[in-house]
């Protein structure tokens, strides 16, 4: 019983992603192109970066950074938090 | 079909076999590294789909790091899984 | 472990140490950056870790500590030098002196002094990740070493 039921649940996800799968869009077709055209037009001006990637991960884009450094300053404090040494 | 298409193919089933050979797996050191050729495998998907970028940060945290990690955490416990 | 992983591990620390400082340092030309690179040196102080004793890095945790505040703390001063505009402005690209050279619209190989606030916070970043994710290797591997003093 829970075999089939595992069986039918494989299928149902498999069935589900393969469908969506199908209408996805074709790769670098992207519905909405202008900010990736200004990005790719004035990053080299604007930055003075010749990898547009670090110039909007660190400029147009640098509070995602922040947040992101401030996720991982969290994650090395619950660390440190845990397997702190235990006083007896 | 071009090469890159293929290439493309090969590295996903590649992915999607070390995966299953890392729940096959008995012994826990070999699962973790079956594992950790899922995040290598990935990370070639990646640099193939012209991302570099996320393929650095996979090949560095997904394909190294929680490997030491689980490394580390067998050396502390036991290496064989236990039957049931 | 064995000592086919020790010598492995004695040429590739090095290799990895190395390669993730350069891909940090050219984190405004080629893929890669702070994040990346910071990944990367991370994996081969692990890599330390899993080969030989955690004893061995064990004196580097305060500093591993100490650089990761450092690192937080550069990141949010070099985004206050453009609060004059908005925050994370770039302030210093394009005014000239160093890190402040203009750069050509189009493909050109790069230089080095250009790009303003980036390679510093990449650096910034970079020394971040480095701490976080080392210490954070460190611990796991310190935890349950007996008579320790996390």
């Amino acid at each position: 019983m829970t075999r089939w039921l595992r069986l039918a649940a494989f299928l149902v996800v498999a069935g589900a992603l393969l469908l969506v799968a199908g209408q996805i869009r074709r790769f670098g077709e992207p519905r909405l192109a202008e900010m990736d055209l200004y990005f790719n037009r004035y990053s080299q001006d604007e930055v003075a970066a010749n990898n547009a990637v670090t110039a909007i991960v660190f400029d147009y884009r640098g509070y995602d950074t922040l947040g992101e450094a401030t996720v991982l300053f969290a994650a090395v404090v619950g660390v440190a938090l845990i397997l702190r040494k235990v006083k007896k | 079909m071009t090469v890159w298409a293929i290439l493309q193919v090969l590295v996903l089933v590649f992915t999607v076999v070390s995966a299953a050979l890392a729940v096959w797996l008995r012994d826990l050191l070999a699962a973790a590294l079956a594992l950790g050729a899922v995040g290598l495998f990935l990370s070639l998907a990646f640099y193939l789909l012209l991302a570099p970028d996320v393929a650095i940060a996979q090949a560095g945290i997904g394909a190294a790091l929680t490997t030491a990690i689980f490394i580390l955490a067998i050396r502390k416990t036991r290496r064989r899984e236990e039957e049931e | 472990m064995s000592v086919v992983v020790r010598t492995i591990a004695r040429m590739l620390v090095p290799v990895g140490l190395v390669f993730g400082a350069y891909v940090i340092m050219h984190g405004h030309l080629t893929p890669g950056g702070g994040f990346q690179g910071g990944a990367v040196a991370a994996s081969a102080l692990a890599l330390i870790l899993v080969s030989f004793s955690a004893k061995e890095l064990k004196p580097v945790k305060g500093l591993l500590s100490a650089l990761e505040s450092t690192g937080g703390v550069a990141f949010v001063v070099f985004a206050f030098l453009g609060i004059g505009f908005t925050f994370f402005a770039n302030a210093i690209a394009g005014m000239g002196g160093l890190f402040g050279q203009p750069v050509d619209y189009g493909p050109n190989p790069g230089y080095l002094n250009t790009s303003g606030t980036l390679p510093l916070m990449n650096w910034a970043v970079g020394l971040k990740v480095l701490a976080g994710l080392g210490s954070v290797v460190l611990l796991f591997a310190l935890f349950g070493e007996g008579e320790d003093d996390r």
